[in-house]
């Protein structure tokens, strides 16, 4: 029995590996922001090798005839709760928040590549996730973590890769918060030349209950490029957090910014990347009055880079209507592609991701119609250059209920 | 207050001649009590003014499954006057719609405009009495802030009538009321005439877990059905005391068994949050022990598991295109849901595309396209034109107001959305909003764009919040 399975094993693994794919005759939106062409693209393995048209394939090559499809990479997250909350009002079912770590909470032990949310939010597009903490009432949430939206227990991603927290509105007052915020980053600094222990006595460290995780994190804040997500949103905050950004070089990613373009120069100015929610339009708090719909136009044509997030929760894939809503509003179509693909990899440096380019991971999507209308949906979604199975729990429930299920009719509902 | 002069003049007859107590009686001193109060803050709406308009070469969905490619339309006095394929009027004011697209006016059956307004902040938080699970004697109508900016929003959606209700906290909220999507400053002047309140009734996890946090009843779904039978056995008993014909020998007027009684007379129209397939059925058969009816199911993330019933009873049910995960009992979310339900026992099915969301409300359009491409993919074929009809006309069914709004008929209101192209696509957006026939939104005119008060300078002395 041994060497069969050996066999087997062979078998299956030299079969991956001469596993080629030409998807052919394709609208390519490569997610480089450049105009989409009718192309094809050659996948080997894991890997897009080549894009163009007439490509030399060999005998073995899997041909997937396009038609004149819309092709785009993988859809990426720039922030979700995917792999980490079952349901939002079922504490058990949740990992998103720490109850003693702070700024140095990763949830990357937590991803459970079971989720629900993860077949549902691949079946619509998405490939991968950066799956981050929750907003706490500390100024600094924690670390987010790329996560390859394949379900395989082998979880495939990128441990800590930013660190998300928030300035606004607060119970005390925001200038308290961005004392302490400012407090943390001096902390980093002072980690990277003094014993740990010293660092945890230090008043502030000490006060804050800060653990050796938190110092570590806020160490790479300052020393490393390691990216921070700033949800802020009233003009004023932006301006702050730029400040911040200069003083500390920071690799500063701002997200919401509904009140960006009173301050458009200054973040241009900045070259500060943003994630917005392009359909959020209401003025939620007294923090984003200037909340609007043209949000990711004006973004846009400032040149400023724009990835997209959702109010929903589960339905991440749902940034994919917003970057829609906001091309109906005056954004340029292959910037909101680039803004749900190429951007979210170049910013949190997601390796061979995000595009469609050779060399890359086969990680991409083929729709049935335009993927910014929000009724089409995929036809074929390959990970690293495998074909997805599209079902997820939603899907087998509505063949039940649609009468498609193979069974007896005393099980039928 | 016509009821009430009657009944106080007709008291003052009893106590001055109560001898003739038998010539009263026959004189009208017996009036049927009224629980609904119907004169009780009734509409003040008046039809902002209008000049009679003719759309020519226009697209229409009309609302109730038809496609008119490139007709005409002409709208007078506020009302639908003229359908056809070429009207010629020299006297009015024409509008080329060639290459667009006429709606009727969008309408939410769930909306928290006005009782949770923006900024969502805790002095505006006036959508739950959730200090006790029956509180019938609420009205959602009485929290509305008329300067909530959400409306404007809406009404740039398309949005031309949205139905406001209480929150899910209490088994029974409150009165939920009908509303014109127009700028006034009470609350009377907003409210869509002629139209029923409906009860805002709650299954499942909200009311069981807000008093069972507190340590009281309901803290369990049976705990929850216990708590509707016992108020509508008061209900009953109240409205029998009520038929008494000798207004002395009445119970007190009760505001709460005032608004039950009104369900059980088929006169307020119960609007009812529940998730859960076997929750739907169990209040069906509740409607039924107390003599009610259901007209409308939301959220029902469940409900094509019970399509057939719902079908069968004729309740409609309200829902979103994919909303789910956010609790346990939204986990079973199929996108087909809406067109299951449509597509019950034959097509007879009622389903709407609700928003219960002030973001989700400004692009019901979108809502419905997703919801109908889903339930194509699961194997219905449904046509955009059909699938209007869960925006229009089965939501103003379910509020009650469907024979003066929901469509585009000859005679009814003229609500009317012009798309700058086809309202299925995100590219597609309201171009000019009509209400009764008045321009109400105008895309390329910031004059007929309303600014609320709190848009007025709160960012900038001289400028509005957005424009």
């Amino acid at each position: 029995m041994k060497s069969f399975k050996f066999i087997l094993l062979l078998l299956l693994s030299s079969h991956s590996f001469s596993n080629s794919i030409l998807l052919k005759g394709g609208i390519v939106h490569s997610g480089t922001g450049e105009q989409a062409k009718l192309q094809d693209i050659l996948i080997d393995g894991d890997v897009i090798t080549n894009i163009g048209n007439s490509l030399i394939i060999d005998a073995n090559t899997k041909v997937i005839e396009l038609n004149g499809s819309p092709v785009t990479p993988g859809l990426i997250s720039p922030m979700s709760n995917i792999g980490i909350v079952e349901i939002n009002a079922l504490d058990i079912t949740r990992d998103d928040e720490p109850e003693i770590l702070k700024a140095g909470f990763s949830i990357y032990g937590a991803f459970n590549p079971h989720s629900t949310g993860i077949p549902w939010n691949r079946s619509n597009g998405l490939t991968g996730s950066i799956t981050s903490p929750s907003a706490s009432s500390f100024p600094l949430f924690g670390l987010a973590s790329y996560f390859v939206l394949d379900g395989n227990l082998n979880i495939k991603g990128k441990k800590d890769i930013a660190m998300f927290g928030r300035i606004g509105s607060s119970s005390g007052s925001r200038a308290e918060t961005l004392s302490i915020l400012e407090s943390l980053l001096e902390l980093g600094i002072q980690s990277t030349n003094m014993p740990l222990e010293e660092v945890l006595e230090m008043r502030m460290a000490d006060q804050l209950e800060l653990q050796a995780q938190d110092i570590a994190a806020l160490a790479r804040l300052v020393t490393s490029n390691l990216p921070l997500v700033l949800e802020t949103n009233r003009a004023v905050d932006i301006l702050q957090a730029l400040e911040l950004k200069k003083k500390y070089d920071l690799n500063l990613v701002l997200s919401s910014v509904e009140e960006a373009p009173f301050v458009i120069d200054q973040l241009k100015e900045s070259n500060t990347p943003v994630i917005i929610d392009p359909m959020d339009n209401i003025p939620n708090s007294f923090d984003e009055l200037g909340s609007s719909l043209e949000l990711g136009k004006i973004l846009d044509q400032a040149g400023i880079k724009v990835m997209f997030s959702t109010q929903r929760s589960h339905n991440y894939h749902l940034m994919r209507q917003g970057s829609g809503n906001a091309v109906a509003y005056g954004m340029s179509y292959e910037s909101a592609i680039r803004g749900m693909t190429k951007t979210v990899a170049e910013i949190f440096n997601l390796d061979r991701r995000g595009s469609i380019e050779a060399g890359n991971y086969a990680d991409i999507v083929v729709w049935d119609s335009d993927p910014l209308e929000p009724s089409s949906f995929p036809k074929l979604v390959l990970i690293e250059g495998r074909e997805q199975d599209l079902s997820s729990r939603s899907s087998r429930l509505t063949e039940r209920y649609t009468n498609k299920e193979d069974k007896p009719s005393s099980y039928k509902h | 207050m016509k009821n009430i002069a009657i009944l106080s003049a007709s008291l003052l007859l009893i106590s001055s001649c109560s001898n003739e107590f038998e010539f009263d009686f026959s004189f009208g001193g017996s009036e049927p009590y009224d629980s609904n109060f119907k004169d009780a803050f009734e509409s003040t709406y008046k039809p902002m003014e209008s000049r009679p308009i003719l759309f020519k070469s226009a697209n229409i969905y009309d609302g109730i499954g038809g496609e008119l490619l490139n007709y005409d339309l002409l709208i007078v006095d506020g009302k639908i006057k003229e359908i056809g394929q070429v009207i010629s009027r020299s006297d009015v004011e024409v509008i080329d719609a060639s290459n667009k697209w006429v709606t009727p006016g969008i309408i939410d059956i769930h909306s928290h405009m006005g009782v949770y307004s923006a900024p969502g902040v805790r002095t505006s938080s006036d959508g739950n009495e959730a200090t006790a699970p029956v509180t019938a004697e609420v009205w959602a109508e009485h929290s509305v802030w008329t300067q909530d900016p959400q409306f404007a929003l809406a009404l740039k959606g398309g949005v031309t009538t949205f139905h406001v209700l209480p929150g899910s906290a209490n088994l029974f909220g409150g009165r939920g009321t009908t509303f014109k999507n127009i700028s006034q400053n009470t609350i009377q002047a907003m409210k869509f005439p002629n139209a029923p309140h409906s009860l805002k009734m709650a299954c499942g996890e909200n009311p069981k877990r807000v008093y069972g946090n507190r340590m009281q009843s309901p803290s369990t779904r049976m705990g929850n059905m216990a708590g509707y039978r016992s108020a509508w056995i008061d209900a009953a008993d109240y409205k029998e005391g009520m038929s008494e014909k000798n207004p002395d020998q009445r119970p007190k007027r009760n505001l709460a068994m005032d608004t039950l009684m009104g369900v059980l007379d088929g006169e307020i129209l119960i609007q009812n949050h529940c998730y859960r397939a076997e929750e739907m059925a169990m209040m069906i058969e509740m409607s039924k022990e107390f003599g009610y009816k259901i007209t409308t199911f939301h959220h029902a993330v469940e409900a094509y598991k019970v399509a057939d019933l719902l079908a069968d009873e004729g309740i409609c049910a309200a829902m979103w295109a994919d909303w789910w995960g956010f609790k346990h009992e939204a986990y079973d979310m199929v996108q087909a849901n809406i067109a299951i339900i449509d597509q019950a026992r034959d097509g007879n099915g009622c389903a709407i595309v609700h928003s219960d969301d002030a973001v989700g409300i400004q692009h019901l359009n979108q809502e419905a396209a997703k919801a109908m491409a889903a339930g194509n993919r699961a194997g219905f074929n449904i046509s955009k034109a059909h699938a209007m009809r869960w925006i229009t006309s089965n939501p103003a069914k379910a509020a009650g107001i469907l024979d003066q709004t929901g469509s585009i008929e000859i005679g009814k209101n003229a609500d009317i959305v012009l798309w700058t192209g086809n309202p299925f696509s995100v590219y597609s957006r309201a171009q000019k909003v009509f209400i009764d026939g008045a321009l109400a939104f105008d895309i390329n005119n910031t004059k007929i764009q309303p600014v609320t008060d709190f848009d007025l300078g709160i960012i900038n002395p001289t400028t509005t919040r957005v424009q």
